[in-house]
C-alpha cells in the first residue's frame, strides 16, 4: 500500500494534528508506505499562477511547477485528507493544493478527437480516506450541503478507480468540543481507517484508457 | 450611496473570467454604482489563514487586524458581486482564502450563544458570475458545492435580499456564440442588479 496523506492545519497543537498522527499509526501498523505532504509545515503556495493557468493545459509541461507533488499523487493507491472545514469548505491552503496540482494528463484527461468527455486520471488510487472538524454541526453542515466533503468525496472521487473504497469522518461542534467528544472521535477515525486499509483493496476492473 | 465590491479571481486577463469580471464592472459603472474592483491575484491577496490568525480568530476585534483594508471593503458595501471560475468543483483558492481570512467572527457572522448570526447586513445584494469546466449534469452529481457556499451559507450571512447566481458550464466545448449569449445575460443580469 502506498498512501498519500495530505493534511493541512496551521496549528501543530490543533486536533488535526492528533487525528493526523492516529492515521499514520494506523498506516504503519498496516506495513504501508507513507508520503505526507504537510502543507502548512512546507510552506506550500496555494495560489495557481498566470504562467500556470497560461501553461494549465500544456502537458507534460504543466506539471513543472508542482513536480514533487505529482509524481507522489503518480505513486499513491491511496489517497488521504486531513484538515478543518471553514466556510464550509476546504481551507484555501488545501483548495490550492487541488487546484495547482490535479493537472490534465496527471488527475484527468481532456476532451480530444476520440473522446468527447473529460476523462478520470487517478483509476491507480483505489481508496480515499476524507476526515475533518466542523465549527458547524452536523444539521447545519447538512443544510448547506456539506460543500467540502462534495468537492473531495465526489469531485476528486469522480476522478479515481471506479469502485474504489471510500471513508468520510467529521468531528462537528469543534468549538464545543470536549475531551470525551475528541476521544470518540479518534474512536471513529480508527475505526473508519480499518475500513479503508484493513481489508484487501478490490482488484482493478478497467484499465486507464 | 450604492458601493458595489466586486471580487474578482482569475490570474489572466486574456481568459474569459476577465471578460466578464470587464463586463460586470463596466455595467455596474454605467448604472450608477461605485464600484470598489478588487482583482485578488493583481493585488497580490494571500489566501493563507496563519497560525497566529487561527488563534486570534475568535477574539472579535483584533482577529481583523491583519486584514484590516479588506473587512473595511466588506463593510463599506451595499453589494457584493463574486466573479470567479469553478475549478475543481471550488472556488479558486484565492478566493476561498477570501472567506477564511475576512469574513471573521464580528465581521460576517457573531456567534450568540454558539449560534452563527449574520452580520453583514449592509450587503442587501448578492451575485456570483462564474464558470465551469464540468458540464452542468456532473456538476449536479457533484453536488454543486461553490453554488451551494455562495447561495446558503454566503447569502445567510449578507441577509441579501436580492441573490442571482449565474453560470455557464463545459467551458471546454461552449461554441462562441454561447459565450457572446453569456456575457450578454451577465450584463442585463448587473445593470437591472
Amino acid at each position: 500500500m502506498r498512501a498519500l496523506v495530505i493534511y493541512c492545519h496551521p496549528d501543530p497543537g490543533s486536533f488535526n494534528a492528533a487525528v493526523r498522527d492516529l492515521i499514520l499509526e494506523k498506516l504503519a501498523g498496516q506495513g504501508a508506505e507513507v508520503r505526507l505532504h504537510d502543507l502548512y509545515g512546507m510552506g506550500f503556495s496555494p495560489v495557481l499562477t498566470a504562467p500556470e493557468w497560461a501553461g494549465y493545459l500544456g502537458c507534460p509541461g504543466n506539471v513543472a511547477p508542482v513536480a514533487g507533488p505529482v509524481d507522489d499523487v503518480r505513486w499513491a493507491d491511496t489517497l488521504i485528507f486531513i484538515y478543518p472545514t471553514w466556510w464550509y469548505g476546504l481551507p484555501a491552503m488545501l483548495k490550492g493544493w487541488l487546484d495547482r496540482v490535479l493537472l490534465p494528463d496527471v488527475a484527468f484527461l481532456m476532451p480530444d478527437a476520440t473522446h468527447k468527455n473529460i476523462r478520470p486520471g487517478l483509476h491507480h488510487i483505489k481508496r480515499l480516506g476524507v476526515f475533518t472538524t466542523c465549527g458547524a454541526s452536523r444539521w447545519l453542515t447538512f443544510v448547506v450541503g456539506a460543500p467540502g466533503k462534495r468537492t473531495l468525496q465526489r469531485g476528486v472521487g469522480f476522478l479515481l478507480r471506479p469502485g474504489k473504497r471510500s471513508v468520510f469522518a467529521a468531528h462537528y461542534l469543534m468549538d464545543s468540543s470536549t475531551p470525551t467528544s475528541r476521544a470518540a472521535h479518534l474512536g471513529k477515525v480508527a475505526a473508519k481507517m480499518d475500513r479503508l486499509i484493513g481489508r484487501p483493496a478490490p482488484q482493478q476492473k478497467e484499465v486507464r484508457a | 450611496m450604492n458601493r458595489v465590491l466586486v471580487l474578482f479571481a482569475h490570474p489572466c486577463e486574456e481568459s474569459f473570467s476577465a471578460a466578464l469580471h470587464k463586463t460586470v464592472v463596466d455595467a455596474l459603472t454605467a448604472k450608477g454604482w461605485e464600484v470598489d474592483d478588487c482583482d485578488l491575484n493583481a493585488e497580490g491577496f494571500s489566501p493563507v489563514l496563519s497560525a497566529a490568525e487561527r488563534r486570534a480568530y475568535h477574539d472579535v476585534g483584533p482577529n481583523t487586524a491583519p486584514v484590516q483594508s479588506y473587512v473595511d471593503r466588506v463593510m463599506a458595501a451595499q453589494a457584493l458581486v463574486l466573479v470567479f471560475p469553478v475549478w475543481n468543483y471550488g472556488f479558486p483558492a484565492i478566493l476561498k482564502g477570501f472567506f477564511d481570512r475576512v469574513f471573521l467572527p464580528g465581521v460576517s457572522f457573531r456567534l450568540v450563544d454558539g449560534k452563527v448570526k449574520p452580520n453583514l447586513m449592509n450587503i442587501g445584494k448578492l451575485a456570483a458570475v462564474t464558470t465551469y469546466g464540468g458540464t452542468r449534469f456532473k456538476t449536479f452529481l457533484a453536488g454543486d458545492p461553490p453554488r451551494r457556499v455562495v447561495t446558503r451559507s454566503i447569502r445567510y450571512v449578507c441577509g441579501a435580499e436580492k441573490m442571482r447566481y449565474l453560470a455557464l458550464h463545459d467551458m471546454n466545448r461552449v461554441t462562441d456564440a454561447q459565450r457572446a449569449a453569456y456575457l450578454a445575460r451577465v450584463k442585463a443580469e448587473m445593470e437591472a442588479f
